[in-house]
């Protein structure tokens, strides 16, 4: 198991590093300019280049790039965009700001999916049911922004109760209305594959089994039905998870969130196109995707011991 | 269940608590339409960057309500003889962490932006002609022969080249803001990235900030040299990107003022309510057409021939691109330096307030279109021209439909015309422009400070805006002269001297001038006192009430 981890590691490690050299070679052919001045002169331009590094071959940015990346964990400073702060400064405070919105986004999302998934699962056919699948089907319709337009109109506007745009003084109450919104998709995803994995191990072989050794209720459901439930509901949780966690880009742009959604657009269509924003936002998109992945492979073991065993003969 | 309800509710309470108690009456809730980028002078690059950094940092003069320099950090100063020698004498003022204001702030600032030679160090040697700039800013020479000096604490002292007669109005721009030297050094690169590495000195200190925000507040600062004259407590600044989410958040309460666009402003006129909030203000740029004179654009450079150019400038409805398309407010404008934002200071007269000047020149006027056509296709020996237009897509909502109209207009008018529309990025229209890769180009021009030569300066031969290529020694000269040579020391020598220039630009229409933008802004009602200016600092709201 251990070696098969080290495995894992390794390859996402590579991986990255290959995405890495993809995404600086990709920013580098992108169409724009670094320094849109219409205001210095063409020797002035020339000398910002060459400070910034721009004008050496391209192996030698990268390896100057990754080697200041791993040693000082330092994504250089930016090319345009704000101008010449360090890119960890402006990261972080994006990243929080995206990452506890995202979070309680998925709080909120997986904890009623998975209680209206139940509900439907074990009232499956009847009236419970047919509402909890309506209500997640409009959920995976309507697009977040959509539910954010609505609820910002009524609960800020009409009834003014919650900030009209997002505070960063009132954090927590302010964060109420972008993540609800951003919960629905979580939400209504979770719900529909909980029910149909649900009722799917209630109608197995084993779960009769156990139901005729007299076992019923809520420990058959927690130790039988929902343990099997959940491994496929894992999976479809892992990429909501980074959907989120990457923020969202218009509901950060509509509700005033400076998050890291917000940030990639203004780094790719803002004043110049900006360099190392780009790539710094890429690796950590990458990194989380990849992170999220490996966390997944190992929880499957956890969950469902078959999968242990798979990797012991894999190993072998 | 019981439980959890009765929790929720609690929870929900002490929310609704927390929100009443945080409302904050006597701060200004304000719209910007896009990032603050940097609130380091040296980095700072737009309008609303420059808005923030003049709420918290004082130059040594201000803006009064009309755009003329008033004494601010510098209490008086006097002007040597020659007009080369500027001595401001400094008030006491104190910065955010108790150190005294210093003439070094000045001189430190000032070196800076020239030894760091970015996109407004050209305010110090091309506009201000400040003696040593230039060497620093193209050749790398010591930052310290810059030839400013700080005789003692409270006396700065600044040679120039030449006379500049709207020197002390320069003084208002943030590049020349004061920065304090140790405070500076401590920090480091996190300068300005936070209210914590960021020093103030003017009427606002920073309250809540961090680099893109879309929401951040400045509060009154007590200890600013004129602070009973600061009548808000503060300002809550709030990025919103599109207009329909501005206007509802208007009506909501949340803000005093936002910026709304043109098809609002027209549903805003018949609202009773919204209609007598609405104000429109001189945005200040001009947006006009480039024309590329090169052999290798424009149809085997077709646009060199002046007679086309005229051609085309005398198709286009200025009239109807700004009250069917732009709809703001915005002014037709026919002259190549446009009206608002400099005055003579003898006649107090509006350098552009004669429209009708170069009616020969630029209009609509479908019959003169003709004749120019005419012209040119006789002194070119063909009658067909096909040339591509770009424009930006990101430049504002109206861009892309003044494009189409004047396509349609110069279409209609001048059989034998072709214009394709590209649209793009305003970054890569700039860079086509730079590259000069492009046969017309519909672009824009803010004023950076209240003289004409803001707009005459850039068309002399191989200026890095002259985009068209044009190049003319008689004009060249002139603004020569008027720069400095011979007309320098004359102001209203000077004044006529660019008059002429100017005639020179629309006589070959070298651009042709469509429109001087405004803002139409909503303000609350009970909101007083806020300046707009069309140039340099677009709101001040050191005297503003609510």
């Amino acid at each position: 198991m251990t070696k098969y981890i080290l495995k894992r590691v390794g390859m996402a490690f590579l991986t990255l590093l290959i995405i890495t050299f993809l995404l600086f070679l990709l920013v580098r052919i992108m169409p724009g300019n670094p320094f849109p001045s219409e205001r210095m002169s063409a020797d002035q331009i020339a000398n910002k280049r060459a400070e910034m590094g721009l004008d050496n071959p391209i192996l030698v940015q990268f390896v100057d790039y990754i080697r200041k990346l791993l040693l000082e964990g330092d994504f250089g400073n930016g090319t345009s965009l704000y101008y010449g702060v360090p890119i960890n400064t402006v990261l972080s405070s994006c990243m929080s700001n995206s990452f506890r919105i995202g979070g309680l986004a998925i709080l909120i999302g997986t904890a009623l999916g998975l209680i209206l998934g139940i509900t439907a699962a074990l009232h499956k056919g009847k009236f419970l049911d047919g509402f909890c699948t309506v209500l997640s089907i409009i959920g995976v319709c309507v697009p977040s922004y959509v539910f954010l337009i609505f609820l910002q109109y009524y609960f800020s506007f009409k009834i003014p109760f919650f900030p009209y745009f997002f505070d960063a003084k009132r954090f927590l109450f302010s964060s109420i209305i972008p993540s609800l919104s951003l919960s629905l998709f979580t939400l209504s995803t979770i719900a529909r594959f909980t029910r149909n994995e649900m009722v799917e191990v209630m109608d197995s072989d084993y779960v009769r089994l156990a139901e005729s050794k007299g076992m019923y209720g809520n420990s058959l459901v927690r130790r039988h039905v929902l343990r099997n439930a959940l491994i496929p509901i894992v999976t479809v949780l892992a990429p909501l998870i980074v959907d989120l966690l990457t923020g969202a880009l218009v509901v950060e742009k509509i509700y005033g969130i400076n998050g890291i959604g917000k940030l990639m657009v203004d780094a790719i269509t803002g004043e110049g196109i900006d360099y190392n924003y780009v790539l710094a936002l890429g690796i950590l998109y990458s990194t989380l995707y990849i992170g999220i992945m490996l966390v997944v492979d190992i929880l499957y073991g956890i969950l469902d011991p078959r999968i242990r065993v798979q990797g012991k003969a894999g190993d072998a | 269940m019981k439980k959890i309800l009765s929790l929720i509710l609690a929870a929900v309470m002490l929310m609704s608590v927390v929100s009443f108690a945080s409302a904050e009456d006597a701060y200004l809730g304000v719209m910007l339409s896009s990032n603050v980028m940097s609130l380091d002078t040296n980095l700072a690059t737009d309008g609303d960057s420059f808005e923030v950094i003049a709420d918290c940092i004082d130059g040594l003069t201000q803006m009064d309500d009309e755009g003329a320099a008033i004494p601010a950090l510098a209490e008086s100063y006097d002007l040597s003889d020659d007009g080369l020698t500027y001595t401001f004498h400094l008030r006491d003022a104190k910065w955010t962490n108790g150190a005294a204001v210093t003439a070094n702030d000045f001189v430190f600032a000032w070196r800076r932006i020239a030894k760091e030679a970015g996109e407004y160090a050209y305010m110090l040697d091309e506009i201000g002609n400040i003696k040593g700039a230039a060497a620093i800013i193209h050749d790398g020479a010591d930052p310290e022969t810059l030839a400013v000096k700080a005789e003692d604490d409270k006396t700065f002292v600044v040679e120039l080249e030449v006379p500049v007669s709207f020197f002390p109005s320069l003084m208002y721009f943030p590049t020349f803001y004061p920065i304090n030297e140790e405070f500076y050094n401590s920090v480091g690169e996190a300068y300005g990235t936070s209210p914590e590495t960021f020093l103030s000195n003017g009427a606002f200190t920073l309250e809540a900030y961090t680099p893109g925000a879309a929401s951040f507040s400045v509060k009154k600062n007590a200890d600013y040299w004129d602070a009973e004259n600061v009548k808000l407590a503060g300002i809550n600044y709030q990025v919103v990107g599109s207009s329909d989410n501005a206007l509802t958040a208007f009506r909501s309460g949340t803000l005093d003022i936002v910026m709304i666009n043109g098809s609002q402003v027209d549903a805003a006129k018949k609202d009773a309510d919204l209609s007598s909030k609405l104000t429109v203000t001189g945005a200040g740029y001009m947006w006009y057409l480039s024309f590329s004179q090169t052999e290798k654009n424009a149809d085997n450079g077709a646009l060199a021939n002046a007679n086309l150019r005229l051609a085309i400038s005398n198709a286009i409805d200025r009239d109807n691109l700004v009250d069917n398309y732009v709809m703001d407010g915005s002014l037709a404008t026919y002259t190549a330096v446009p009206p608002q934002f400099a005055a003579s200071a003898t006649t107090g007269e509006d350098f552009s307030a004669d429209q009708a000047r170069f009616a020969d020149y630029v209009g609509f006027n479908p019959d003169k279109a003709a004749e120019y056509l005419a012209a040119a296709q006789e002194e070119l020996g063909r009658e067909e021209f096909t040339f591509t237009m770009i424009y930006g897509s990101n430049e504002g909502d109206e861009v892309a439909k003044v494009a189409q109209a004047i396509k349609e207009d110069v279409e209609d008018l001048l059989p034998g015309v072709t214009i394709n529309l590209q649209s793009m990025t305003k970054t890569e229209r700039l860079d086509k422009m730079q590259n000069d890769n492009y046969d017309i180009a519909l672009t824009r021009w803010g004023p950076d400070y209240a003289d004409p030569m803001t707009y005459l300066g850039m068309w002399i031969t191989n200026n890095s805006n002259n985009y068209g290529f044009w190049s003319n020694a008689e004009y060249d000269q002139l603004i020569a002269d008027c720069t400095t040579g011979a007309y320098i020391t004359d102001y209203d020598a000077r004044w006529d001297a660019m008059l002429q220039a100017e005639t020179l630009v629309m006589q070959e229409a070298v651009i042709a001038p469509l429109y001087t933008k405004a803002n139409a802004n909503l303000i609350s009602e009970g909101v007083e006192g806020v300046a707009f200016h069309p140039v340099a600092l677009n709101r001040v709201y050191k005297n503003a009430t609510k």
